[in-house]
């Protein structure tokens, strides 16, 4: 790392200009949605909750947000992302930052994905579990994820640690060739898919994933992992 | 004959329905091509079709035509699929549009004119 570099990873962002936007997907989130929204504004960032046609009170829950999008369908995770990027993106942010609505991530977290991306001059910041910390992670979890990995990296050509992790920001730049139309799960691969096709810089981050019996309720399954499949597979058959 | 005619006007139905939808899904439509072509050829040289038959191992070239009748189903049913998909698509981009413009119209109203450009609180 450069002294330039050092000299920026000790800088707060909080002091620079830059306007991080925290997008959150969340689908009958209610329960837990409110702590997540409180504890990333508590750390300055702007929240723009993305409810992807939530039957519960996510929507009236997330009114804390600085912005609430609502569809008026369930759409999927992908779907929901692409929408809060999207918004984001009008509303002038300088980086964005894709965080989980089931209280797996840590707020603190961010912090450390937007300084990478300035301190290293990427586009992407990646949020990886398996250079940081993954507690109570479930075994079978952790060989399903390890698998993709190994998959990405030989679809993608991309060097990652953590395929299927909700913590990431990207740049202005770096947003804008983000085109989700995976709506469900696969969104992640497509996204990992575009930034490699794009060329532009990414870092891996270490972070923390705490899992919870709530989370790992709503976690990928095996089955959900052959859906994947058969969706990137799909999406190659048609225009 | 008369079944001959039948079943060839189906094919080339078949045929038809795959060239249209090339452009949008090319691999659907050279498969459903091929498994169509596979089934006039068949249907017009039974006897043919009984020898390839067997080297296939079905026994039968009336059984080999079904095979390949049922071959075409699902390839149009997998072109279905395909074309749901492409609906589903259109659907998010018209829900996204929904969306965005009710989220534009309330974030002003809350945000008024000092977050208007959408800076950090």
């Amino acid at each position: 790392m450069t002294a330039n570099n050092a000299s920026q990873m000790a800088q707060p962002y909080v002091r620079s200009p830059v306007r991080v936007w925290v997008v959150i997907a969340a689908y009958n989130e209610a329960s837990v949605i409110g702590r997540i929204i409180n504890e990333v504004k508590s750390r300055g960032y702007t929240v723009v909750v993305v409810d992807d046609g939530s039957s519960d009170r996510t929507a009236e829950v997330s009114a804390a947000a600085h912005a609430l999008v609502r569809h008026p369908i369930n759409l999927g995770q992908g779907a929901a992302l692409q929408t809060g990027i999207d918004f984001a993106l009008e509303r002038g942010a300088d980086v964005i930052v894709t965080f989980d609505a089931d209280g797996q991530h840590r707020a603190a977290d961010i912090e450390k994905l937007v300084q990478a991306i300035r301190a290293a001059d990427v586009d992407f910041a990646l949020g990886s579990r398996f250079l940081g910390c993954s507690d109570g992670m479930p075994l079978s979890r952790g060989v399903l994820l390890k698998a993709a990995t190994l998959f990405t990296q030989l679809t993608t050509g991309l060097r990652i640690s953590d395929t299927h992790n909700g913590l990431r920001a990207m740049t202005r730049r770096g947003a804008r060739i983000v085109r989700l139309r995976q709506n469900r799960m696969a969104h992640a691969s497509e996204m990992l898919s575009q930034i490699a096709a794009s060329g532009l810089g990414y870092i891996e981050v270490p972070v923390t994933i705490e899992y919870s019996a709530y989370s790992l309720a709503k976690g990928q399954t095996i089955g959900d992992a052959l859906m994947i499949l058969l969706d990137l597979f799909a999406r190659r058959l048609y225009r | 004959m008369i079944a001959q005619t039948v079943i060839s006007t189906l094919l080339i139905g078949v045929v038809a329905y795959a060239a249209t939808e090339r452009r949008r899904s090319p691999v659907v439509a050279w498969l459903s091509i091929i498994a169509a072509a596979a089934g006039l050829y068949c249907t017009w040289m039974p006897d043919q079709a009984t020898q390839v038959a067997i080297w296939a191992g079905i026994g039968r070239g009336v059984d080999l035509v079904l095979y390949i009748w049922v071959c075409i189903s699902l390839i149009v049913l997998l072109n279905l699929h395909l074309k749901l998909r492409s609906q589903m698509e259109l659907v998010t981009v018209m829900a996204r549009t929904i969306a965005l413009a009710e989220a534009r119209r309330q974030f002003s109203e809350k945000a008024g004119p000092r977050h208007a450009s959408g800076g950090n609180p």
